[in-house]
């Protein structure tokens, strides 16, 4: 192991380039970016050493991403322009540097300070006026009962408590040219180690669920057997998604383009519908 | 109107190189490329979509625009094996390169990718800026394996074009492939407008130029023949372009020849249609190998691909003789890497890709004369890069080699290829390792931390007995014990059993394969000698060897057979849960023909070959020779340092064998009775991975 002098943290966006990745490549695809770049990456300890970079929060493959967070410690202290240079000269295609600090090394890990994360997307198959209801109802809702599943363990949990915020809004999807009704959905959504973590297609699906639709969304099917690691693409609970293999009807609501637009530290974002809209 | 072609985000080298601009920019043909709503619409439903979606480091993004001459290059195989093609990434970077071309790449879609474009009614699409393969130029493939031919299909479908080149319009892209396959391209004849023999480095740009000269990114791109829509065949300016193309040293195309075949089936003979047309294409050399490393600024792939690491050539061609070894023979001449020019290539490679591994490929890296210099060279300057050396080469030298290379790693398996169990049946095929010296590398292998050690081995070679095949359980006995000495009832010994397939280019194209039964027998009886701890036994479908042997010693005939076998639902016929034989042979008996036909006969020495008008540079003399002389037991030097046996390469090619001087003090050095005499082992057989 090497030792950590410095704790550097990255904030970045993720765009179309880079998309389609799941965690674990993207993961991958730094530790390569970091070579490139000659970066004095310090080792994890273990039998296996792998370089220390966190991850605030795995982005879904699928998702595009305006403002993540990633600590990056090395052995040999940098100033702040020899890092943005460093990692500048090999950040993998369609990852872009936002902002670089220097965190003190001792701060607690990043993932145990997340509290809330932001996002945005465009459903179709639906317009504004008729969402809105759909979207009052959610909130005024006392519990809003869903189940999880990974693999095949089924748990029920309450994605009230987790959905901090929900407004819709114009439709971004004129660019889309789907010739569908759309709208515009952005959502604050709990996002912590301690009190859970929402997700934006179960959101999706509870209001899918409202107007009695199904719901079309991110889920990479298995029609070839995995060969080990499990994409990590989005997945909608088993409750709503409409397994067909049909091209994408008008009938269910689909969701496209989910953007994560910010994740939010303790002390950062008022935790409540009321927070700060870009 | 950009000023200057835009190449987005490469390695370093791109940053500060401002090429001159060769073609005024101009409004060149740029279509719209696929939406993104339409490939989130099908990218979501599909596994792995990275394969699909582009932006891997060192891809290059053009302006289609400015652009005159658009390549893609077509891998008709999945993205995690056409990636870790190391042609594909040099052509990719020679052809972007070039400031007026742009090469864009596309892989073969997943099963599940297939049915949702077809849902969806949408074009299979280049992965740089998601084009579809129609809006190109030029299609580039790469066939490198037989059972990959219905995966072209389904992407000439799906890209928007004609599967028949003779329905091709002038606004469809000319399709040219290149790869090992194209050393007998008369089974796909039907399909491609042109091949590529040999190596493509210098002709690929020459092909660019003279389509340019022509005028062909110019031509009217009007109504298209693909998905449904009537054709109206080539026009003038296509009928130009293939004309041009075949007066191209080492291209071949063939709608300017006609074949004939005799009443046994047998070719007779081979019309020219046009005067352009030569009588006879020789393979391509690329000229300064030893001095020149194309392939430097090497795609990073997105996602886990087969061969994850950079890779940097240090020897292309191989002198060992192996008589059923198509790349032994084909790339020929044998030509070494300067050292000091490959340990400078390695450490641009390693800065422009940032891999943490390095393979010295080569068919048999450790014939190259500098090894020992360039791999000590390269652990000194990147002691956190791991060396690798493919090579399944036996004998001690190597297995210090490799040992050396990877000092107190992990251990994993071990492998090495004997090819076949008996003295006797290994002077057959030239592979003049002894019994001893297997076990010493087996005794060594042990010794030297490794617990698992995997054994290579071809049945169904030509005068093969079930001596010969039994004697395989025998060396795999023996390496075992020496395990056992070393490792106790830890070691383990797999040995690996596949059939011999009569490959085009070789001194056993003559020679016919077994049959499914005598296959089986010989399985089985192996299945028998060799089980219990610590042995295991694994062997390849021989339907899959086949098909193989049918399709690589096929003829223009079988166009027909391998259109009709897609259209009964074949593809990825190389993978174990998609290969339908009963659909292949349905196939060849609607036409009439028999794969058994094309897999199984002795053809006669004095018989035309399909393929007879093309060559790799070794001479057909040669070959028959060669196996004659295999079939009288003898064997031949390896031309390292044995007298030239006169392959005819350097007549062909006007390229002749380059080899280090030194190389065979290296191995008397070393090897404990390797000489001129003893003439030590070759390594690999062709095999597709």
């Amino acid at each position: 192991m090497s030792e950590s002098k410095q704790r550097w943290r990255l904030v970045f966006a993720r765009d179309e380039e880079a998309r389609y990745l799941s965690h674990l490549d993207a993961s991958h695809l730094w530790e390569r970016a970091m070579r490139r770049g000659r970066i004095p990456v310090a080792m994890s300890e273990g039998f296996n050493p792998r370089p220390r970079l966190v991850f605030a929060a795995p982005l879904p493959l699928g998702m595009l991403a305006e403002h993540e967070l990633a600590d990056l410690f090395v052995s040999r202290r940098l100033t702040r322009r020899e890092m943005r240079g460093c990692l500048e000269a090999g950040m993998p295609r369609g990852f872009r540097l936002i902002d670089l600090r220097d965190e003190w090394v001792g701060a607690p890990a990043l993932a145990t300070e997340l509290v809330a994360a932001d996002y945005r997307l465009t459903v179709l198959g639906a317009d504004e006026d008729r969402l809105r209801p759909a979207v009052e109802g959610l909130l005024g809702s006392e519990s809003l009962p869903r189940e999880r599943r990974r693999e095949k363990k089924v748990t029920a949990y309450d994605l009230r408590p987790l959905l901090l915020a929900l407004r819709t809004r114009r439709s971004e999807a004129a660019g889309l040219d789907s010739g569908q009704p759309a709208a515009g959905i952005w959502m604050r959504l709990r996002h912590s180690q301690r009190q859970g973590s929402g997700r934006p297609e179960e959101v999706v699906a509870a209001l899918a669920d409202r107007l009695g639709l199904t719901v079309t969304a991110f889920d990479p099917q298995e029609t070839e057997k995995p060969e080990g690691e499990e994409d990590g693409g989005l997945r909608p609970s088993a409750g709503t998604f409409d397994p067909s293999i049909e091209p994408d009807a008008a009938g269910p609501l689909e969701m496209v383009r989910p953007v994560r637009e910010r994740l939010w530290l303790e002390g950062e974002a008022p935790v409540d519908a009321t927070g700060p809209e870009p | 109107m950009p000023d200057r072609v835009v190449l987005r985000q490469t390695g370093p080298e791109k940053k500060r190189s401002s090429v001159p601009r060769e073609t005024a920019p101009g409004p060149h043909h740029a279509p719209p490329p696929v939406s993104p709503l339409a490939v989130e619409r099908v990218l979501r439903h599909v596994r792995k979509p990275g394969r699909y979606a582009g932006g891997e480091w060192n891809s290059a993004v053009k302006d289609w625009a400015s652009i005159p001459l658009k390549w893609c290059l077509a891998y008709p195989d999945l993205y995690e094996i056409g990636m870790s093609n190391l042609g594909l990434r040099i052509l990719y970077e020679v052809l972007n390169d070039r400031p007026a071309r742009l090469a864009e790449r596309c892989y073969a879609p997943g099963v599940d990718l297939q049915a949702r474009l077809r849902a969806d009614s949408l074009p299979l699409w280049s992965i740089e800026t998601r084009r579809p393969l129609r809006e190109f130029d030029v299609l580039g493939v790469s066939l490198g394996y037989e059972l990959t031919y219905t995966n072209l299909l389904d992407m000439l479908q799906l890209g928007g074009l004609a599967l028949d080149a003779a329905a091709r319009t002038d606004a469809e892209p000319l399709v040219i492939a290149g790869g090992s396959c194209v050393l007998n391209p008369e089974p796909v004849a039907d399909f491609v407008d042109a091949v590529v023999l040999g190596e493509g480095e210098d002709v690929v740009l020459e092909i660019g130029d003279v389509l340019e000269g022509l005028g062909w990114h110019r031509r009217p791109r009007g109504v298209t023949s693909g998905r449904g829509r009537k054709s109206n065949g080539p026009g003038p300016l296509r009928t130009a372009a293939l004309r041009a193309l075949a007066r191209i040293p080492g291209v071949y195309v063939p709608s300017l020849y006609r074949p004939s075949y005799a009443a046994g089936g047998a070719l007779a003979g081979l019309e020219a249609l046009d005067p352009v047309t030569p009588s006879r294409v020789v393979a391509r050399i690329a000229a300064d190998f030893e001095t020149n490393v194309r392939g430097i600024r090497q795609l990073v792939p997105n996602l886990a691909i087969v061969f994850d690491r950079a890779q940097l050539e240090v020897m292309r061609g191989c002198t060992r003789g192996c008589r059923f070894c198509q790349a032994g023979m084909s790339y020929r001449p044998v030509r070494e890497r300067d050292p000091e020019a490959a340990v400078a290539a390695a450490g641009a490679i390693l800065d422009a890709t940032g891999y943490e591994e390095l393979g010295l490929t080569s068919l048999s890296a450790a014939d190259y004369t500098y090894i020992n210099e360039v791999a000590s060279s390269l652990r000194a300057r990147w002691p956190d890069v791991t060396i690798s050396l493919p090579s399944t080469r036996v004998d001690s030298f190597t297995v210090e080699l490799i040992d050396a290379a990877a000092p107190g790693g992990r251990r994993g398996g071990f492998t090495l290829a004997p090819e076949a169990g008996s003295q006797r049946l290994r002077d057959v095929i030239n592979k003049g390792v002894s019994d001893e010296e297997i076990e010493r590398c087996a005794d060594l292998v042990f010794g030297n931390g490794w617990s698992s050690l995997k054994l290579y081995f071809m049945i169904g070679l030509p005068g093969e007995t079930m001596d010969d095949v039994l004697a395989i359980a025998g060396i795999c006995r023996r390496a075992l014990q020496a395990g056992r000495r070393h490792l106790g009832a830890k070691a383990t010994v797999k040995a690996s059993i596949s059939t011999f397939v009569p490959k085009v280019a070789t001194p056993f194209v003559w020679a016919g394969q077994d049959s499914a039964d005598e296959i089986g027998a010989k399985v089985a009886a192996l299945r028998k000698a060799i089980h219990g701890r610590g042995l295991e036994l694994r062997w390849t479908d021989p339907r899959v060897s086949i098909l193989e042997a049918a399709l690589g010693r096929g003829d223009r005939r079988l166009g027909a057979v391998i259109r009709k076998a897609w259209q009964k639902g074949t593809r990825f016929d190389a993978w174990d849960e998609h290969f339908r034989f009963d659909a292949w042979q349905e196939a060849f008996a609607e036409e009439g023909l028999d794969p058994a036909w094309y897999a199984q006969r002795d053809i006669p020495l004095d018989e035309p070959l399909p393929w007879g008008h093309l060559s790799c540079g070794v001479s057909d003399g040669f070959l028959a020779s060669d196996y004659e002389r295999a079939m009288r037991g003898r064997t031949l030097a390896d031309c390292h340092w044995g007298a030239c046996p006169e392959c005819g390469v350097a007549e062909a090619t006007g390229f002749r064998c380059r080899t280090g001087e030194d190389g065979p003090r290296r191995l008397l050095a070393s090897g404990r009775d390797a000489g001129p005499a003893a003439g030590p082992e070759p390594s690999q057989r062709g095999r597709h991975e």
